[in-house]
Parts: structure tokens; sequence; C-alpha cells
């Protein structure tokens, strides 16, 4: 693995000096986002399916406890083996343990971002266990020796040509950066790998409590191999995948797809209800289900934070983000990248302090929210973080100092005016034809790519009287109840109720 | 732990869930079995796939045996179902190896499906607003027999087309736990990738090539 560079900024710089890195997250969160917006709007009344989907989401985690329990009771009643991981130590434990069983020598692995929380590969290979990713996608970076830059389309950053040249090593002969003949060399290899391999691992992306069933939406068809060739099948799955019925699912079957590559549905949808029966020829003779908590549970009961397991990993906030479209994933330095990976990761790991510099690499636009199919408001969520890693007294002294100057400042309407009649005085050494562009001080970062505008000639308080008077004269448009909530707000905050974020 | 987390005792009871499933607009829409046809078609079609409507099985039975012909299949392999027994393949491609999913004991019938080079399967479903056709395991359908061929071949008898995956997944559940398949597949094109450069590949680890027929009647 590479190693991360320490902060947000550093990593976003490496991203942004890259130019095929740019590019191709650009182009490629671009076709997303376009195609969900056809298909949403295709598929119509997309409010109502959000809305829909919002509610499911939130019945089911309010009610974790007894529809997870359905869940493992009928699961076990399918003949599944349940099993409880509290953090990813154990989990990897767990997976270990039925690996020795098992006598395994060989892994294959259809996409799962739980296992990649858990860097279940290295703990499996240091047991001399072959892991093998199988999604084309997955398969590539692993050879990079890579994490995932996007969590619908993990090798977003790479070109054909890298990927030909990762290949043709692994096939010890060239291949043409041609898609059509890397993609045969991968169904090739790896249809032997499948054929060869004791123990077939996927994750879930929703599991049916009402039959104990699990769910996977793929393209591929390599999870339904891995669900079907090798004899032991593992299944991991974060702890909130849940749904109480095949009705819901129906909600989400829409939601997902849609909302990921703005397909209609994806080429395979399995519902995989325990092992074989006595009478199948094929299918895993012994099935695991490992449900993985890892930091889930902290979320339970927060109410800042508690949405975020409304999550179906769709990636539409990823596509949407102006932050994540120029640094793309590998810049976040978790699992997780994008919008939801900013909340995702100090929340899972409970580390505020830590990971908070992702929380401001967001311009709080919003667009994920919008884009989020089950309306998790993440932007609110950034500005919670942002607030207890202050809070916590995690926060930038220097920021603060500057903070609490501005406040001596402007706190005052006199001591202002005479700031900003300094400021304007002191400007004329620096500001040209309206604009300060020297890269000094505090203005050193921000002009290096923008113009900071210098202070107008008459500003709003030297027109303030003519204005107010204007003001008064013209007539009050808003209704009395809006007029109502104003005086309301403005008592509430003379009271000093109101807060930060 | 987790009631303690939510600050409430432990539920034993189910909890009331109004907002369960698809949205009521939703649950009304019906299409006729002329609109069925033509939008399963045209979906099927826009992924990648092939699909067309035959009237009855014997002229499903030609098609597919014309199929086989033009593409060489050596190896056909089926599902042990009687819609696919009437199509008497075996009488209409003597020339190749016809082989019926799970129907001799001690054979590694994962092995066979591996070596097949062509396969047809009988739907158990369809929905036509996903172009998707839906097959269910059990002792005569392997999960292999869908998945491992390179051709894929499905018989889409009409009665059982509906228009949304939810009619589909109610028919599947009805019989709750107990009557559920160890694997159910809704198929809703051939396999595809997108992962290098985001150029569509078409049959990365499925089948790439993939025909549904929907018949009308016997």
């Amino acid at each position: 693995m590479k190693a991360v560079k320490s902060s947000v900024k550093e990593r976003a710089d490496a991203a942004l000096g890259d130019e095929f890195l740019r590019n191709a997250v650009k182009f490629t969160t671009e076709r997303l986002r376009s195609g969900k917006l056809l298909a949403s709007e295709e598929h119509g009344n997309w409010e109502l399916w959000r809305e829909r989907g919002r509610q499911i989401r939130l019945h089911t985690v309010a009610h974790l406890d007894y529809y997870l329990e359905r869940f493992v009771a009928n699961a076990r009643l399918n003949g599944a083996h349940v099993h409880f991981a509290s953090d990813s130590a154990e989990a990897v434990q767990l997976a270990l343990a039925v690996a020795a069983s098992k006598k395994a020598r060989s892994v294959v692995k259809s996409k799962s971002m739980v296992t990649e929380e858990l860097h279940l590969n290295h703990a499996l290979e240091e047991q001399g266990i072959e892991a093998i990713e199988t999604d084309l996608g997955e398969y590539i970076i692993q050879l990079a020796g890579e994490t995932p830059s996007h969590i619908i389309i993990p090798a977003i950053h790479k070109n054909r040509h890298q990927i030909a040249e990762l290949l043709s090593k692994e096939a010890g002969r060239t291949l043409e950066p041609d898609t059509a003949v890397l993609a045969g060399f991968v169904r090739q290899k790896l249809r032997d790998k499948f054929l060869e391999a004791d123990i077939g691992m996927t994750g879930c992306n929703f599991a049916v409590a009402e039959t104990g069933s699990i769910v996977l939406f793929e393209n591929e068809g390599n999870a339904r191999m891995v669900s079907t060739v090798p004899k032991t099948q593992i299944t991991l799955m974060g702890m909130e995948r849940i749904v109480p019925s095949w009705d819901d699912l129906e909600v989400m079957a829409t939601l997902l797809p849609r909302s990921a590559t703005g397909q209609k549905l994806t080429v395979y949808m399995s519902g995989i209800s325990g092992p074989r029966r006595d009478e199948d020829a094929d299918g895993p003779e012994e099935m695991h289900v490992i449900i993985v908590d890892n930091g889930r549970s902290n979320q339970l009961g927060d109410p800042e934070f508690q949405e975020l397991l409304n999550c179906i990993r769709c990636g539409a906030c990823l596509n949407a983000c102006p932050v994540y479209r120029h640094i793309g994933g590998h810049a976040y330095g978790g699992t997780y990248s994008g919008p939801i990976g900013a909340v995702l990761a100090p929340s899972l790991n409970r580390n505020v302090a830590e990971w908070d510099d992702i929380a401001n690499a967001s311009s709080l636009c919003g667009a994920c929210y919008e884009a989020c199919p089950v309306k998790i408001p993440l932007h609110d969520m950034l500005v919670y973080l942002r607030r207890r890693k202050v809070e916590s007294g995690h926060g930038s002294k220097a920021e603060a100092i500057g903070m609490k100057g501005f406040a001596a400042v402007a706190g005052g309407s006199g001591r202002m005016g005479a700031a900003l009649k300094l400021g304007k005085i002191g400007q004329k050494l620096i500001a040209k034809d309206g604009g300060i562009r020297i890269r000094l001080g505090p203005l050193k970062d921000w002009n290096a790519f923008r113009v900071t505008p210098a202070l107008p000639s008459r500003s709003f308080r030297d027109d303030w009287g003519r204005i107010r008077k204007e003001a008064e004269q013209a007539p009050i448009f808003a209704e009395a109840d809006v007029q109502q909530r104003m005086r309301d707000y403005l008592h509430f905050r003379d009271e000093g109720k109101d807060g930060h974020g | 732990m987790i009631a303690g987390r939510m600050g409430r005792g432990r539920l034993t009871e189910p909890p009331e869930h109004p907002y369960k499933g698809a949205p009521d607009f939703w649950n009304g829409l019906e299409w006729t079995a002329q609109e069925k046809i033509e939008r399963f078609v045209s979906q099927f079609i826009s992924v990648g796939g092939h699909a067309a409507y035959v009237s009855t099985e014997a002229e499903a039975g030609a098609y597919i045996a014309a199929k086989a012909m033009e593409m060489k299949a050596r190896t056909l392999l089926r599902q042990n179902q009687p819609g696919l027994e009437r199509l008497s393949l075996e009488a209409r491609l003597p020339q190749t190896d016809i082989q019926v999913w799970n129907s001799r004991e001690r054979e590694d019938w994962k092995a066979v499906a591996a070596a097949a080079d062509f396969c047809v399967v009988e739907a158990d479903y369809g929905a036509a607003y996903t172009g998707s056709v839906i097959v269910l395991s059990d002792g005569g359908k392997g999960r292999s027999v869908s998945l491992l061929p390179a051709v894929l071949i499905v018989l889409m008898p009409l009665s059982r087309l509906f228009t949304r995956m939810g009619e589909v997944l109610e028919k599947v559940a009805t019989g709750g736990r107990e009557g559920m398949p160890a694997g159910m597949h809704f198929i809703s094109g051939p396999s595809r990738s997108a992962d290098i450069e985001n150029d569509l590949t078409i049959g990365v680890h499925g089948p790439g090539i993939v025909h549904v027929l929907i018949c009308g009647d016997r």
C-alpha cells in the first residue's frame, strides 16, 4: 500500500497536480451525475421516491435491534452461520477462523467496502491465503497496490495504458491498451480463480429481515460467481444494511442503481437465502454472515449523526461534490471518500481531531444533500464535525485568535469604522484595478488562485443613512407571520440563546 | 446494546411501519400484455441484449436451434424444466452435445456449466419496467447455468411477465422464509463493466450475449 501523505491539503495538492486524474475524475463524475439526473427524471416523482427511501431507512435504523434480530433468526433458520464483530480486528479474526477451518488456500472476493475498512486482504495474505478481488476495477487497483478512489468506479484514476502495463505484467506478455483485450484477459484469468477458490467472499448491499436474505447489486457477474462456485461463502455486512421486507427492498432497488450509475437496475440483483438446499447441484455448501459494527453503533442515538446509518453507498454525493471532482478519492485518505467519507471516517473512528481537516475540505454547498437518494443532510453534519472539533479543544489556535480579534474589531461600530478607514488608506499601496494581488501573510494561499477585492471607496456603512431612509419609506411586503418570526428571532438572539452551526 | 443507545427498552413486538414498500401511486401501475412486451424488448435492447416476441413454443424452439447453429455451439446446457423439454432441442440439434442440469448423479455440474458454451433457461418471472428476467434456483435449476456460459438464452413465458419488480418480489416472498430459494437472480442484460476509462465492456464475467424470447402461449 502506498504511504498516505499527512494532510488533506498535501494530498489534494498532489491530486491537483495530476492532470489525467483531474480530467478522469471530472469526466466520470459528470457522466454518472448526468446519468443519474436522466434516470431519475425518466422514472418520475423522484422526490416522492427519495422521501419514501428516507422514511424506510429512518424507520429501520430507529428499530435496528428488532430487525437485526429478525434477520439473524431467519438467516440461521436458512442454514447460515451468523457471527457478530464489534470491531475490525474481531471481524478479521472471524473470517480467518472460517478460512482456517476450511484449510483454504484461496479466496475470491466481490466488491465490498466493509472489507476495505477491515484491510482483510492483507490479513488473509499474512496467513498465506491468496485473496483475489474479482470486480474488474478492484482487480486493477489490487494489482497496483492501491485503494479505491471512488465507491462505484474504484479505478477511476487509472488510464488504459497504466492498466495495460499492470495486466501485461500479470499475463507475462504484452497486452494492447484496448478495453476489450484487457477485459478479455481478466475474464479468462479470473475464471480459473473462481473455479479453484475455496472461499467466496461478498459484501452485502441489503439484508432482508423477513426472510434472512442478503441482496447484492452488480453488473459484471463476479458477485454471482463468488456466491455460486466456491464451497464456502463468507458475507461481510455492516450492521445497518438491513431492510425490513422485500416490499421495502423494491424502493431501495429503485433508488440505488439510478443514483449510482443511472441504470434502471444493475445487470444482476441477487437475493441469497442461506447455503444450497439438499437437492441443489450448485451454490455454497456452507454460508457465513459476519455482521460488522466497527464504529457504526456510535451513531445510534446521536441526533446529529444517526442519519449517517441511512446511507445506501451509491456514491451520488461524490459525483455531485465540486471538491471531490477536483481532488478525487485518495485525497480524503480513508476508505470512504467524498462528502459521505468526510463525515463517515471521523464518525466510525471516533477520532474527530485526527480526521476533521477532511470536514474542512468542503464548500458546504449542499450539493451532496440534493443528490442523496435518502436525503442525508451531509452538509449539516460537516458543520457539526467542525463544531465538535473546536468544542473538544482541537481548533486551530491561529483561527481562534483571528476570530477573537475580528470580534473585538467588529463588535463596536466605532472600532469597525476606524478599521475600515485605516484599511482604505493602507490598501492604496497594494490595490490595483479594484483588487489586491500580493501573495503575502494571510493572503498568500487565497491570492495564489484568486484576487482579493479591494475595499470600495464608498462602503455600505457610508451609505447607510440614505439606505435607511429609503427603506423606511418603502412599503413593507413581508407577511404578518414572517414579521412575527423575525421579531421572535431578534428576541431570541438578544437573549443570547443562538448557537453556532 | 442497540436499544440502550436508543434510550428505550428492547423491542419484542413488530414496530409500526407506516411507510412500507413503494408509494401507492406506483403500486397501481400495470401495463397491458402488448405494452409489457414492447417495453421489455426496447429496454433489454437498450442495454445491449437481444429480445423478441414469439407466439408459440415451436417458434421459440426453432429460434434457439437456429442461434445455436449460427454460433456453432458445441455444448448446450439447459435447466431441467418442462417448458424447455417441450422445445425439443435434442431433436432440432442432433450434432450438439446437449446436457440437462442435474439430470445424472455423481456429476460435477459446475464443471459441466463451465465447459458449456451455450445455455438455455426458462424464466420464473419477468419485470417489464426494468427489463428483467428472474430465475430461482432448485434441484433442476442451477445458478451456474445462467452465469458461466458465454451465451445465455432465456425463454420468458408471457403469462409470467409482470410490469413492476414489486409484483415479482411479492410472488417470490409470498411463502415467507421457507418458500425462498437459495438463489434468486434478476438478470437485466449482458454482463458489463465501465471500469476501464469508462469504456463499456460487455461480457466481463457473466454471459456477454443474452437473448430473451417472450413466448405467447403453448
